[in-house]
């Protein structure tokens, strides 16, 4: 079952940590069991009387040794749980990191958004509790049980039946009962709670609304209703809860009772030392409380099927390939799976392919005819119900598109959203290839580069993920191996100097230290010097400006300008500040190009774009 | 810790009966214990158990009478921890909902709903287990106590001695383990977010060409995250280690100190069991403290972050506390009437106390006793005198000495540089947030606190990013007037410019937008946020940047759209781009949260000053 691959492999790989954990386990129980048992054998064998206290120097010392034992073992097994858990959850990262890593561009913006990423990094969080709270309870509790009925087997088969049936009821029938009673409960709370999240955040995201409606209450009330809901079902989950915990005891009770015939009994025919009756009683209560957690874990089932079910998605998801990946995405998946050599390998190629288009004089990117039509979401294993409705419509997001980029020249790309200017980005990267046409980069095809394209193309956003590092190590993300001067020639051409000398730390800020003190235009900028390190000879601008203010704008722009002077430049922009600077304009409607030419030219021939022009301009008016 | 629970109400009375079910508890665990020890000390001197099956059902008694006290008194805890949560996450809502926008600005979305939603369930946890666990250790050990020393007295002063050695280490332990989180808290951060934080930048390592490289780093981090964990576990298990250490060893102690005078003769057997029996009694409620005690501990942190908000709501709304602690909702009602006048009946409905969510349907503007109305009519004269606002007690003016006074239906622009107060302003004039000093008012009635809400319902806001909620095309844009018909809501939709998105939609009007729903472009949402203002049909407009953010081909045909809708209304718009206000009739400019001049464009433009500076600062090319 593909289930179990997010949790059996883990437990094969580390086989003798968890055998290791399980005979801890069990050996706490055993010697919390064993404390009173030699108490009630000591005591039982001291009330006799023996002429030596030498008779009960064995059992003294059982005493002090299962009594410390226990609390040591416990601590030991702690702590490897513990460690062994985060060894697999290391792992896991990896293995997710490792399937979304290729699929990184194609996700759809829904997903990039960074929430969902965040949401599958606490899916992995979660699944370390199947570990501590289910499995290892779960097994301690097995072996206890077979070693207690084949111990008691060995002194009367009868009463070990008996046993085997009283703990029966504790390690299979409460939990079978418990799980069957409460997975739906369970699953409805869960789904009740995940609701009651999207309402809340909806309101709360639209809290101005509500504010400004006067209509507060009606909110609340709906809301509350809804919580009442799930408290009800909450309310008879812990009522079970409650009622079970009273049903287990009764269990444990009806234990005790019976040890104390069958000692009483067997002693009566002389069967049994009269030492051992205290000890067998005593021994029954921490020996129960090996069983006692198991519905408890068995129950917690249904909280992780949800986790798990995210991660099997994005793991079918990446199997299908990506529909519209190229095969060699999906070669690149499994190859990273297996192993990392072929990978770093994969990567020096691509370094040397960056020295290489150094010293060359750039890229020529040709554009010639190209249709792009998205099949249905690739990646809808993602998706869950309510957002089937978001498939792609199978319209041509891009048609008929010509363009031709020689080195060094700048290229501005302006339309509405959902006009095609996206897709053409994605084509121009070689992140989907086209339906029909071809893109080429100095004659090869755009979607044959894979990652070694970073070395060409380089991407400045609307949202630049900063990380939370030292400025130094965001931009030296560019380059790892940037010399000193050559990241302070970065920042100096980003213009980010007085910037740097303004922080205490300079370059070390951490970026999460400095908070709030970095603007929209001061993140853009580190982005820039990143970008200068990353030194491609064409550079993506998309729509870099967005929310900043006018003034922020132009310094950007500027900046932006005169640092990648000579690089190709293909600039998707929403406004037309700075227009000027750039050799061609290409306006795009429903994925095709409406108009273009360059700005002098445009502004004589068209009214449309002296109007829009002068948005920007008002002044003229 | 605990103490600020008996604050809450109907916790006196859970705290009594919880008391009064851990003394009977207690005395049901010495009576097991005395009739388990007799059982086994009858059957050690010879006596078949059918003899003893007296003592047997005694036992058996004790035993589940043990229990069903437990369960009912888990129950108390539990119905107590969720009502005590119900009520104060009402309160915080109401608080929420009335104090509005600021809080959540100054706290973020997901702050807030996590506290919320997550919060609560914390501090449920932390109410239902604190009560039984700090009871059980305040009596359940005493008891035990005095019946092992009144049964045999050297035991007794065994454990007497035990328990403060076992608190002792446990504090100490407790401070070494703070000390070590504390030491690596900063580092200990980083390691935890930096695979969410790898994930959320995965798209830019991509385009960096680091992708692939980074597992590495991933790898390596989390070998470090897990080192420095088990650092601090090492540590942190040390405590239950402690507790576990001692009980065992006191345990033990016990047994083979019995043992000992056992063989001296110079005590029975009886009174040695029940001792036995009873040691490990004695130190479970503390284990049991110990066991919960971090989970608990940050439910008792989301209860406090709760309280505090709570009360900064009432600071920002001044006029109308919330019922606290020792207030509950359900008392205001009992308070005269006429003492609370009519707009403290208004706001007492946001409000929504445990017992009185309001009786009637919210229809906005029509409800009646809603204080002043606000009547923005054609001539009508707003006027602000000295209005400034600070965020902060100290901190930098947004807004100072504001003195505007403003006749008739007019279009307003508002401008400046980013950092001018021009939100802030449009803020004030919404009523989202209070002004520090100063006042508005309209035909000489200033708003005041108590009025806001009223004021506010005159007002339709469109800020950059309206808000879609997630529910149909049709119910968003009714969201202002939810009795609106269909033809009305198609009315508005015409006239907003959203007919083809609608005829494109294979749902038309019922199809789900917003979260989870069809994606709408920032044009588009831009456009139902103004068929909401069009059905709302209220006086005044206020916009915040409505199209900055917008490509300029989208941002001209919103602005045909929506110029002649401006025409019967009072607008107040604040924006940077400048060409909108040709199109005003006053325009407000806004220098370092001071007005530096005021006029039309025209006049404007002639003088030669700020707003002169800011458009010619426009018309210049880049670089």
């Amino acid at each position: 079952m593909k289930q179990e691959s997010w949790l059996m492999p883990y437990a094969t790989a580390h086989i003798w940590r968890f055998v290791l954990i399980a005979v801890l386990g069990i050996l706490t129980v055993l010697f919390a069991g064993a404390l009173m048992f030699t108490s009630g054998y000591l005591i039982s064998k001291s009330a006799l009387r023996p002429e030596n206290i030498l008779m009960v120097y064995v059992p003294v010392v059982g005493v002090r040794t299962f009594g410390i034992g226990r609390a040591v073992i416990h601590y030991v097994e702690r702590l490897v749980g513990h460690d062994t858990i985060l060894r697999i959850l290391s792992q896991m990262r990896l293995r997710l990191y490792n399937l979304l890593e290729p699929q990184a561009l194609r996700l759809s913006s829904r997903y990039r958004t960074g929430d969902l990423l965040g949401v599958l990094a606490e899916d992995i969080e979660r699944l370390q509790d199947v570990y501590i709270r289910t499995v290892f309870p779960a097994v301690t509790a097995l072996v206890m049980y077979g070693g207690i009925v084949a111990a008691l087997g060995a002194f009367d088969p009868g009463f070990a039946v008996l046993i085997g049936l009283y703990v029966c009821l504790l390690v299979f029938v409460l939990p079978l009962i418990s799980l069957l009673l409460t997975k739906r409960k369970n699953r409805a709370i869960k789904q009740q709670r995940s609701a009651l999240y999207r309402k809340l955040t909806d309101a709360v995201l639209g809290l101005n609304e509500w504010f400004v409606s006067g209509r507060q209450e009606q909110f609340l009330r709906g809301y509350e209703e809804d919580e009442a809901e799930v408290d009800r079902t909450d309310r008879q989950l812990k009522r079970w809860a409650r009622w079970r915990g009273l049903i287990a005891q009764g269990v444990v009770a009806l234990t005790v009772i019976s040890v104390l015939y069958w000692t009483g009994q067997r002693h009566g025919e002389g069967m049994l030392d009269v030492t051992l009756i205290a000890a067998f009683v005593l021994a029954v209560f921490p020996l129960m409380d090996a069983f006692l957690p198991l519905s408890d874990a068995v129950e917690k089932i249904p909280h992780y099927e949800e986790s798990l079910a995210r991660l099997r998605a994005i793991e079918a998801g990446n199997a299908r390939g990506g529909l519209a990946g190229a095969a060699y995405d999906r070669e690149s998946v499994e190859n990273r799976n297996r192993s990392g050599m072929q990978h770093a390998a994969k990567l020096d190629l691509a370094k040397n392919a960056r020295f290489l288009s150094d010293a060359g004089a750039g890229v020529h990117i040709l554009v010639r005819d190209v249709s792009y039509r998205y099949e249905k979401e690739s990646l809808s294993a993602l998706a869950t119900a309510e957002e089937e409705g978001l498939e792609r419509e199978t319209r041509y997001a891009v048609r008929g598109l010509s363009m031709d980029i020689p080195p060094g020249s700048k290229v501005a790309v302006i339309g509405r959203s959902g006009a095609g200017k996206s897709t053409l980005l994605k084509l121009l990267q070689g992140v989907i290839s086209p339906s029909a046409g071809s893109v080429t980069l100095d004659g090869s095809p755009a979607d044959h580069y894979g990652d070694g394209m970073a070395s060409f193309i380089s991407v400045l956003n609307q949202s630049p993920h900063l990380f939370d590092t030292t400025l130094e190590n965001n931009i030296r993300l560019g380059r790892h191996d940037a010399t000193a001067e050559e990241v302070d020639e970065a920042v100096r051409l980003a213009r980010l100097g007085p910037l740097v000398q303004s922080l205490p730390a300079g370059l070390k800020t951490r970026m999460q230290e400095a908070g709030q003190r970095f603007s929209g235009g001061e993140r853009q900028r580190v982005a820039l010097a990143r970008i200068l390190l990353q030194n491609t000879p064409v550079v993506i601008l998309d729509e870099p400006t967005v929310g900043l203010d006018p003034k922020t704008e132009r310094d950007l722009l500027s900046t932006i300008f005169s640092s990648l002077h000579g690089r190709t430049l293909i600039w998707v922009t929403h406004h037309l500040v700075g227009i000027e600077q750039m050799d061609e304009i290409v306006f795009m409607d429903e994925g095709e190009i409406t108009m273009r030419g360059t700005h002098a030219e445009l502004l004589q021939r068209s009214s449309r774009y002296r109007r829009l022009y002068q948005l920007d301009r008002p002044g003229v008016m | 810790m605990g103490k600020e629970l008996l604050g809450y109400k109907g916790a006196k009375p859970v705290f009594l009966l919880v008391a009064l079910c851990t003394v009977a508890q207690s005395l049901a665990i010495i009576l097991q214990a005395k009739w388990l020890a007799e059982v086994i000390s009858a059957l050690f001197s010879g006596s078949s158990p059918y003899q003893q099956a007296g003592e047997i059902g005694w036992f058996l008694l004790a035993f589940l009478a043990r229990h069903v006290i437990s369960m009912l008194q888990q129950r108390l805890a539990q119905r107590f921890a969720e009502e005590t949560g119900s009520d104060l996450r009402q309160r915080l809502l109401a608080a929420l909902f009335q104090r509005g926008p600021a809080a959540v600005r100054t706290e973020g979305t997901g702050n807030v709903v996590t506290l919320v939603l997550d919060g609560i369930g914390k501090f449920r946890k932390y109410a239902e287990l604190v009560i039984p666990r700090m009871l059980g250790v305040g009596i359940t050990p005493i008891l035990v106590w005095l019946y092992v020393f009144a049964t045999d007295r050297i035991s007794g002063l065994i454990l007497l001695v035990t328990m403060p050695i076992l608190i002792a280490f446990l504090i100490l332990v407790g401070l070494a383990a703070r000390k070590q989180t504390e030491k690596q808290l900063g580092s200990y951060r980083v390691l935890s977010n930096h695979f969410v934080d790898s994930l959320r930048g995965l798209e830019t390592l991509k385009y960096l060409g680091q992708s692939a490289g980074h597992s590495r780093s991933i790898k390596q981090v989390s070998e470090g995250y897990r080192k420095a964990t088990m650092r601090t576990l090492r540590v942190a298990f040390l405590s239950s280690f402690s507790l576990d250490f001692f009980t065992m060893l006191s345990v033990a102690t016990v047994a083979v100190n019995l043992g000992l005078r056992l063989i001296n003769g110079s005590l029975e057997l009886l009174p040695a069991l029940t001792v036995l029996v009873l040691a490990p009694e004695y130190f479970l409620p503390v284990r049991m403290l110990g066991a919960d005690f971090h989970a608990t501990l940050d439910g008792r942190q989301a209860g406090l972050a709760m309280q505090s908000m709570i009360r900064e709501a009432e600071a920002e709304s001044g006029a109308t506390p919330l019922p606290d602690t020792k207030q509950p909702a359900a008392g205001e009602q009992k308070r005269p009437p006429q003492a609370q006048g009519p707009q403290r009946y208004a706001i007492g409905n946001a409000n929504g106390g445990s017992s009185g969510l309001p009786r009637k349907a919210g229809k906005g503007p029509a409800a009646p006793p809603i204080g002043k109305s606000f009547a923005w009519e054609t001539d009508s004269l707003l006027r602000l005198t000295g209005i400034g606002k600070r965020y902060e007690d100290g901190g930098r003016a947004s807004l100072e000495g504001i003195d505007l006074q403003i006749r008739g239906r007019r279009k307003v622009g508002i401008v400046g540089e980013s950092g001018a107060g021009k939100s802030t302003l449009i803020d004030l004039l919404g009523g989202f947030v209070q002004a520090s000093e100063g006042t508005i008012s309209l035909d000489g009635v200033p708003m005041s606190d108590a009025d806001r809400r009223a004021w506010r319902e005159q007002i339709t806001y469109m800020p950059q990013h309206p808000y879609l909620f997630s529910c149909s095309l049709e119910d968003n844009v009714k969201f202002y007037a939810p009795d609106a018909s269909r033809a009305e809501v198609v009315q508005a939709v015409e006239t907003a410019g959203l007919s083809k998105l609608v005829a494109s939609l294979p749902q038309g009007l019922d199809e789900h937008i917003g979260g989870g729903g069809r994606a709408l472009s920032g044009g588009q949402a831009q456009r139902v946020a103004l068929a909401r203002a069009l059905l709302g049909n209220r006086p005044v407009l206020l916009l915040d940047e409505p199209t900055a953010h917008l490509d300029i081909e989208t941002e001209y045909e919103l602005k045909e759209t929506m110029l002649p809708l401006f025409r019967d209304k009072w607008v107040f718009l604040a924006t940077h781009r400048l060409h909108w206000m040709p199109h005003m009739d006053y325009i407000i400019v806004l220098d370092a949260g001071r007005v530096a001049e005021t006029g039309t464009h025209g006049e404007l433009m002639a003088r030669r000053g700020v707003y002169y500076q800011l458009i010619t600062s426009q018309m210049e090319g880049v670089l």
